[in-house]
């Protein structure tokens, strides 16, 4: 996948986010390390920083040195803990006295979880250092992030994210519209992995010849574009076969509710509806979402979310006021 | 010799026949155990859940087993503290029998025990429990909507007893348990049916292998349509008759009256109800009003099991009642919503006669059709789960049908198992959650897989694919 093959090695790779390369400069100098907190939204270059950054300090062979883990897929801190234990249990030999544990989605943990990882980080500070990984520094707890230098990532700018994508265009021999370019922008904004996953899946369904028209084809047929057909099909007042859509992604293409539930409502924030009812429907969608967590059966809350679409589609038709 | 039932000539022998809840397995058998030690705190186990779940053959096969001396009476033909005493007073008071075997006594059918007139049954058997020597154990029928009564009246008997419930079988399971059933008697039964007939029986493997064992007289192959034949359709008549009267209900009294009348559970009635609205209520306002009260009532659902606080069910009841049954006002039903998707199909509704007939709207021709006009028909017709009569040369779409969700996830499940093991390629490979990888990556991959073969394989090599993985991603 070119989001690995171009993902830059080495810090001085990197192409933007330069003073937080610069911090991390001096530390691979200095071969020393705090613990890290890296938060930013996705697709801004965390995890390729730390990756880069090992790499740097540890050489070629760096993997010997680190291990990541996905708080969102290890099953609860005690697992992460042992595995913290393992691994942490020997120092690395050479002039570097530490290995580096990656925790991405580290803000996905919940409190109590986050204070047992505090004490296993303390516990292990002379062998191991941490670098947590995650979108909002306020779901850390302020006693990891007071021990944590914080690094905060931001969206990359479109003129970053276009020099990257003709870079890659380039070496993979393929012709790009400057239409193709900002439509693949349009959708993945400053998400950089999100953008060049777009760009090599519309190489590939259009012979490398990409234009405006193949991003927007390709668009609909990952789920994001799925979700926005369905929302489509409500406001149009086709319930039934948005009901079929929503069924197809949760169970075919076994999509978390809670992913769907994402997507939806940035969807609903671009449409083109009175900001008035932007907040009306944000605020059914947040209620959904609690009851996500209430053991319900998800595809009837959401679907309850798509009748109010199609009631608003309705209400629009007819120009009157939706869901007073 | 005259044959045995299905239901008794495959009745587990072992624990390891026993089909599913295996929590309740693991708790029995701990508790049996406990008994080599000495008399355990609690002297009897109750085990209790819905009809046909395995929990007299849990009972017995535990029995084989660990090599006990199976006792068993039925509690509601020994109706006074008498009789009881006389069949079990002796039993209770020796660990071993005569031949040296220990003992187990099981009690059936307490629920046939009422707790008025039997208040000496009751009594009888709270005293065996509190002096008996050998290990008793209880089993009761419990149906869900009158737990809360079943536990009031049995309340000194679970204070006493280890608490064990049995749950309904999942569809997976009971289909996999009358698959081997037909190999074993030499009945072929298509896929399709045995997930019907699974599906039908709602977790109660009995109802399913007595329903299967009818459906086999005098067949070789079985099919869907012979199900049709056998008088299974009942949970679709119990239904559609609920649904009906649902609603024409005027008043919320009349409307609970109908929900706790009818012989749905109510988890299939929830799934009844969400997967017929759509084709009920037209008016899309009408629509959310009855789908937020669905949803509402599933929440009350999902409290009352998650906290077993089963007094919470009655505020789902309400919802379901009321918020449903009084929803509908101006819509005017199916033969609408049939009429709107033709003309969304661009059809002329002139080339019809539309009407409501018993079996659902009906959608006949009044004038040759032409190839692409009938086919176009035909996908509208599909899509709201209607087909064509050839007989009668028209299309028929049936006022309700059955509840889809259990059944897709049933087929798809081998698509699943390839997708999460992708996924979790992907999530290694590209420093990803795997929910992340499912959301982002997976959708590139299929585009990818789908359209160029070259790149295709050097991402099947590096991510190391296997065969069936690259074709779950080829196919789409």
């Amino acid at each position: 996948m070119w989001t690995e093959k171009y993902r830059p090695k080495s810090l001085d790779e990197m192409i933007n986010q330069e003073e937080i390369v610069t911090r991390l400069k001096r530390f691979v100098q200095e071969k020393n390390l705090p613990h890290l907190l890296f938060v930013g939204p996705a697709g801004v270059g965390k995890t390729t920083a730390i990756l880069a950054l090992a790499h740097d300090l540890y050489g070629p062979e760096y993997r010997n040195y680190i291990m990541e883990l996905n708080a969102s897929d290890e099953r609860g801190i005690n697992v992460i803990r042992e595995k913290v234990k393992f691994f942490a249990r020997t120092a690395p030999i050479g002039d570097v006295p530490f290995k580096i544990l990656i925790m991405d989605e580290a803000d996905s943990l919940t409190a109590d979880a986050q204070h047992a990882l505090r004490r296993t980080m303390e516990r292990y500070t002379k062998t191991c250092r941490f670098c947590l990984i995650g979108n909002y520094s306020e779901r850390i707890i302020e006693p990891i992030q007071s021990r944590c230098s914080i690094f905060r990532f931001s969206p990359l700018s479109e003129e970053d994210v276009k020099r990257c994508l003709r870079m890659i265009a380039e070496k993979e021999n393929v012709e790009v519209s400057p239409e193709g370019y900002d439509a693949i922008y349009e959708e993945s904004r400053g998400d950089l992995r999100k953008a060049i996953n777009l760009l090599q899946a519309a190489a590939a369904a259009a012979g490398r010849k990409v234009d405006a028209e193949v991003v927007y084809a390709v668009l609909g047929r990952v789920s994001p574009g799925r979700v926005r057909e369905m929302i489509q099909l409500s406001l149009k007042g086709e319930f039934i076969e948005a009901r079929e859509v929503l069924r197809s992604l949760l169970i075919d293409e076994g999509m978390a509710a809670e992913d769907i539930l994402r997507m939806i409502y940035s969807e609903v924030m671009r449409l083109d509806i009175p900001e008035r009812l932007k907040v009306r429907l944000s605020d059914a969608i947040g209620e959904v979402d609690y009851r996500l967590t209430q053991g319900s059966r998800p595809e009837i809350q959401l679907s309850a979310l798509l009748a109010k679409l199609v009631l608003v589609g309705e209400e629009m038709r007819s120009g009157g006021a939706a869901l007073d | 010799m005259a044959e045995q039932p299905w239901t008794e000539r495959f009745r587990p022998r072992t624990l390891s026949e026993v089909v599913g809840n295996e929590e309740a397995k693991g708790r029995l058998l701990e508790w049996l155990k406990s008994w080599e030690e000495g008399i355990p705190k609690k002297r009897a186990a109750l085990l209790y859940g819905p009809p046909g779940v395995g929990k007299t053959s849990l009972v017995v096969a535990a029995a084989n087993d660990l090599g006990y001396d199976l006792l068993e009476v039925n509690a509601s033909d020994y109706r006074t503290a008498r009789r009881l005493k006389e069949i079990l007073g002796r039993a209770s008071t020796q660990q071993v029998t005569v031949t040296g075997r220990r003992r187990l006594i099981l009690i059936d059918e307490l629920e046939g025990l009422s707790g008025r007139e039997d208040r000496g049954g009751v009594e009888a058997i709270l005293e065996l429990i509190r002096e008996t020597r050998a290990p008793i154990v209880l089993v009761s029928t419990v149906y869900t909507a009158l737990r809360e009564a079943w536990e009031k009246k049995l309340r000194e008997l679970t204070r006493l007893s280890l608490p064990i419930e049995l749950k309904p079988i999942p569809v997976v399971e009971v289909v996999e348990r009358l698959r081997e059933i037909a190999s074993r008697v030499g009945v072929e039964v298509k896929e399709e049916a045995l997930e019907e007939l699974a599906i039908r029986s709602e977790g109660d493997l009995r109802t399913a292998i007595n329903d299967l064992e009818a459906v086999a007289r005098g067949r070789k192959h079985i099919t869907l349509q012979d199900l049709e034949t056998l008088g299974l359709r009942d949970r679709q008549l119990y239904a559609e008759e609920a649904l009906r009267r649902l609603f024409t209900a005027k008043t919320l009294q009349e409307a609970r009256g109908i929900i706790s009348s009818t012989q749905l559970n109510y988890d299939e009635l929830i799934e009844w109800i969400y997967e017929n609205l759509p084709y009920i209520l037209d008016d899309p306002r009408e629509l959310l009003e009855a789908l937020d009260a669905l949803a509402r009532a599933d929440i009350h659902r999902a409290r009352a099991e998650r906290f077993q606080a089963y007094r919470l069910l009655k505020y789902m009841f309400d919802e379901l009642a009321g918020g449903i049954a009084l929803s509908m006002e101006r819509s005017q039903g199916l033969l609408r919503i049939v009429k709107r998707h033709l003309k969304a199909m661009g059809v002329p509704l002139s080339l019809f006669n539309l009407e409501e007939r018993p079996e659902g709207v009906s959608i006949a021709p009044v004038k040759y059709l032409g190839g692409e006009t009938w086919r176009k028909v035909h996908i509208a017709v599909r899509a709201l789960g209607g087909s064509w009569d050839r007989e009668g040369r028209r299309w028929i779409v049936g006022y309700l049908r059955p509840p889809r969700i259990a059944l897709r996830y049933w087929w798809s499940r081998e698509r699943r198992r390839i997708l999460r093991s992708i996924s979790s390629k992907a999530a290694v490979k590209m420093h990803l959650s795997t929910s992340r990888a499912i959301r982002d990556v997976i959708p590139i991959l299929k585009v990818i897989f789908q359209s160029d073969a070259e790149m295709a394989k050097g991402i099947a090599e590096w991510m190391e694919l296997d065969s069936d993985e690259i074709k779950w991603l080829s196919k789409g």
